[in-house]
């Protein structure tokens, strides 16, 4: 007979005010294995652990149980703990008092105190079916993979390779820097977004542990932590990388002319082309979807200029598979597509604007020179209105999240409006002003104060013509009137989005995202930049909607994840795994699709059969790629495939404790 | 039919003659006028006990299971149930498609055994149910086709009528319904023996030692096993009405199987099993994709 020991913890009130635990401590007596029983105000403490320890070496325990809060934060703690007094770590089996019952029935007393001793119970008749488990070692590759060169990216790339990893930056774009390189002015310093940003892409391309894959894109990914294989497409150029100096003859002799993205389409650019003129690496691309020769097969001015030869209209995608032992995703945001808003009259007017639009048009590197003109004549406005929350917050018809940047950037915007058009006016409607962040709100009442902002609570309903005007109608709700002002130019904060394709990447890679295909992290307070796929870490706005100060600091904390995985050469590997009975599988395969971590193949076996030796199919799960989610075994019809630590035999034992 | 059964027995005879199979899987007359057996030939000669008449009713597929491993090909005889109950055995990777030769025949659909038993010699006997229900009478695969394809215009989408009925029933009416039928249940295992799609190499009922599910013959434990059962099934089953035809004690098993094929109809998109081999099960994959809209 095993000889279980049980420990209940009060978590102070969380548990105690609650569920009357010297009581479920003293039923536990009685359950069948348990030898020793007691409570304690806080089990995960110092002397609370120090008391399990003591009872196992004088109980002579071989099962734990602790009845106490969520596995989640504290099952490594009581695993450490057991491990300490000379246990199998797997001895050690949780009941989850508190999430499951105390904080849910905090009115039922009684009942609670009686859910709690059935939690016990079936806790107790799991311990003594626990089977010792013992953690596996895998090799881990020391090479680091980001994806996404924006700011976030760019800076987990350094922290990363300032520990002395290799990185590899994978950029779609043909230059890193993201939509940082886009912006004008920081807030709330207002320092030059580009003269903090390009120093930084300077120190990544210059840094001999980080390689630039540009205008490249992630094709598959494959393995498990510490073994990821990349395959990774790397779109023609059209121009030999090794060859070309940057001299950009090619460019000015270039007679394609083609919408800028980068300018948010307010100037041109060349067919063959560097997004800006600050680009890394400053080689360009030919963009084939616009460039004549592409097109019509003449032309090809840009081959006959380039002195070095460097123009390779022949050029293919070219595939490279390469290992890692991380990935950083950092793929960033995109806006929201506000075309939704019709009334708006974005698309229809050319002086509404997005802010990324208005960015450029105050960027002394943009297309008016930092000059504000409006985008339809060329005049300098004098009344903007910026209207908050298009698409934030907006169930309806947008977003039900916070895009969180927008207050901040409007106040920017507004007082850069201020201070290079006199006698200007900005109005600006909302539905709420967030200005959480150090020295934010200080920048808000400045705006308003000193710059003399109008701040209007309300919605906009339209905003309609009227000669060269735009009549924006709303309503300010805190005087319950309708306002309508004359404005010259309009501009919308439209909501962050992730990139459109990040569903696409996330199951590639095989990790979570939300219905707003921002990306999952593996627990919102405590692993926030970890991913449910161990090795796979996030960092900036592809998480969700963040400015520049968090996504830097998010991206220091995945590099630092990754460079605590990155700094040994081996890892241990969680034992609780699928594992398949070959004796009874049957080779139907169902399983292989069935693993979300692709972590299942058939293999073929040989064995006596009558007499003959034949051969089949069984299922092999490959440890390292296992997360022991148990999909598989559900899927598994002859129960060849169970999950250690949650076999069948372990979860029955639970469920005849509670209903036997 | 007479003229098929030649066919039937010629065809036979040269596959095993020119060593092109091992075995022919066919039909035999039974005992009575009204049964028709499995027969399993492995010399020219006996291919002379293969009949096609209105009786040959039992889906063969099932029992290539019992050459796995047989050194040559085996030659079986399909009706449009038996095609499906082949693909379904290539689809769980029991049977290798190279290593059998289908003879398909159209089946004008079956007389029912135990009606004809009841009415006598001289009755005029009905269709079996499970031949009424059926939607694809010519075989959806083959090698070699005997006789002509009837090209029968058949309901586009399974008749669930049974099932929506029931489903209008009150919690209790249909608990009453369904411990009413499993009082009966003998667990005599009949219907997962004749099922194409039950082709585990150890079946979870037979392994006792796990404690799923008692020995013990109650209401509890029997609808336990048909629940199990019917999921085992599930997005798998091949409507050929096996299981419920077999059944002794006459329990509408089909129901549970057609409730389950009209979930997944509603569910994931209309799917119609042993059509094809290589497209993904309906409860066969994981999908990034799935809205989880229960969550």
């Amino acid at each position: 007979m095993k000889r279980v020991g049980v420990f209940i913890c009060h978590c102070g009130t969380n548990i105690g005010g609650v569920v009357d635990c010297p009581k479920v401590a003293e039923i536990a007596k009685d359950y069948p294995g348990v030898v020793y029983s007691v409570d304690n105000k806080y089990m995960c403490s110092e002397p609370g652990q120090e008391l399990i320890k003591k009872a196992i070496k004088e109980q002579n325990l071989d099962r734990v149980v602790v009845a106490s809060c969520s596995p989640r934060m504290h099952e490594p703690t009581f695993r450490r703990c057991v491990e300490n007094a000379g246990m199998n770590a797997y001895f050690m089996e949780m009941a989850n008092i508190r999430e499951h019952c105390s904080w849910v029935h905090a009115s039922e007393k009684d009942k609670a105190t009686e859910k709690a001793c059935d939690l016990v119970k079936m806790a107790v008749a799991k311990a003594i079916m626990n089977k010792p488990l013992q953690k596996a070692t895998i090799p881990v590759t020391d090479r680091a993979l980001v994806i996404g060169g924006g700011i976030a990216g760019i800076q987990a790339a350094l922290d990363l390779a300032n520990a002395g990893h290799v990185v590899d930056i994978v950029e779609k774009e043909p230059s890193i820097g993201g939509k940082m390189a886009q912006i004008d002015k920081t807030f709330p310093t207002l320092d030059c977004s580009a003269c903090i940003l390009t120093p930084k892409m300077v120190d990544a391309s210059s840094h001999p542990n980080i390689n630039l894959i540009t205008y490249s894109e992630v094709e598959k990914v494959e393995g498990f932590v510490g073994n990821f294989d990349v395959t990774i497409r790397k779109k023609a150029r059209s121009v030999d990388m090794s060859v070309c100096t940057g001299c950009g003859v090619c460019m000015s002799k270039c007679p394609s002319k083609v919408d800028s993205e980068f300018e948010m389409l307010l100037s041109k650019r060349k067919a063959i082309y560097t997004p800006f003129p600050q680009a890394i690496p400053n080689k360009p691309v030919i963009d084939r979807d616009n460039c004549t020769y592409f097109k019509t097969g003449k032309c090809g001015i840009c081959q006959k200029v380039c002195t070095l030869g460097a123009i390779d209209y022949t050029q293919e995608d070219e595939f490279v598979v390469t290992r890692y032992g991380a990935i950083v995703i950092s793929t960033g945001f995109e806006q929201f597509d506000h075309s939704v808003y019709g009334e708006y009259g974005y698309g229809k007017y050319p002086d509404v604007i997005t802010g990324m639009h208005f960015e450029r048009l105050i960027n002394a590197s943009g297309p008016t020179m930092g000059k504000i003109k409006r985008p339809s004549d060329g005049k300098v406005p004098k009344n903007v209105v910026f209207i908050k929350c298009v698409g934030s917050r907006d169930v309806a018809k947008g977003k039900s999240y916070c895009s969180k940047t927008c207050c901040m950037y409007t106040a920017k915007h507004a007082t850069l409006v201020t201070e290079k058009i006199e006698d200007s006016n900005v109005y600006i409607f909302y539905m709420d002003v967030r200005t959480g962040g150090k020295g934010y709100e200080e920048f808000y009442n400045r705006t308003r104060e000193k710059y003399d902002a109008q701040y209007i609570r309300g919605r906009v309903s339209k905003v309609f013509k009227q000669g060269d005007k735009l009549i924006v109608r709303g309503e300010d709700t805190l005087l319950s009137q309708a306002v309508e002002i004359e404005a010259d130019m309009v501009v919308l904060a439209t909501a962050m989005v992730p990139q459109a394709d990040a569903s696409k990447l996330a199951q590639k890679i095989g990790i979570g995202y939300d219905k707003d295909h921002f990306f999952t992290e593996a627990h919102p307070k405590l692993a926030p930049v970890e991913t449910h796929t161990q090795g796979v870490y996030l960092a900036g706005a592809c998480q969700g909607p963040k400015d520049i100060p968090e996504s830097v600091a998010q991206a220091s904390a995945a590099a630092a994840k990754a460079c605590g995985l990155l700094s040994k050469s081996e890892m241990l590997t969680e034992p609780i795994i699928s594992v398949v009975n070959e004796s009874i599988c049957v080779g139907c395969g169902l399983c292989v699709p069935i693993c979300p971590y692709k972590a299942i193949d058939l293999k073929t076996i040989s064995e006596r059969d009558h007499g003959k030796t034949i051969e089949r199919l069984v299922a092999d799960v490959n440890g390292g790629l296992c997360q022991g989610c148990g999909a598989c075994t559900v899927a598994c019809r002859s129960g060849a495939l169970d999950l250690k630590h949650f076999t069948d035999q372990q979860i029955l034992a639970e469920v005849n404790a509670l209903c036997l | 039919m007479v003229d098929l059964t030649l066919e039937i027995r010629k065809t036979a005879k040269e596959l095993l003659e020119k060593g092109e199979a091992k075995v022919v899987l066919g039909w035999e007359k039974g005992n009575f006028p009204y049964s028709t057996t499995p027969v399993f030939i492995d010399k020219p000669e006996d291919t002379e006990r293969l009949i096609w008449d209105e009786y040959c009713i039992n889906n063969l597929a099932l029992y290539m299971l019992d050459y796995k491993h047989l050194d040559g090909k085996v030659g079986i005889f399909v009706k449009g149930c038996d095609s499906r109950g082949i693909n379904r055995l290539v689809q769980d990777k029991q049977l290798d498609r190279e290593k059998v030769i289908l003879i398909g025949l159209s089946c004008p659909g079956m007389k029912d055994e135990k009606k004809a038993k009841e009415l006598g010699p001289n009755a005029d006997i009905p269709m079996a149910q499970k031949c009424q229900d059926c939607r694809y009478p010519d075989p959806v695969v083959y090698d070699v086709f005997l006789g002509e394809k009837q090209n029968k215009k058949v309901p586009e989408k399974i008749d669930t009528s049974d099932v929506e009925e029931m489903e209008t029933k009150s919690p209790d009416e249909k608990y009453r319904f369904f411990t009413t039928n499993y009082e009966k249940c003998l667990r005599c295992y009949a219907c997962r023996n004749v099922c194409p799609a039950c082709n585990c190499k150890e079946c979870i009922f037979d392994q006792t030692a796990t404690g799923w599910l008692a020995k013990a013959n109650n209401v509890s434990n029997n609808m336990f096993f048909a629940l199990t059962r019917a999921m085992h099934v599930g997005g798998r089953c091949i409507e050929c009405g096996e299981c419920e035809r077999v059944c002794s004690v006459n329990i509408p098993i089909m129901l549970l199987n057609k409730k389950i094929i009209k979930d997944i109809n509603f569910l994931f998109g209309d799917y119609d099993a042993g059509l094809e081999t290589e497209e993904r099960l309906p409860l066969g994959g994981y999908d990034y994709t799935d809205p989880e809209e229960f969550m």
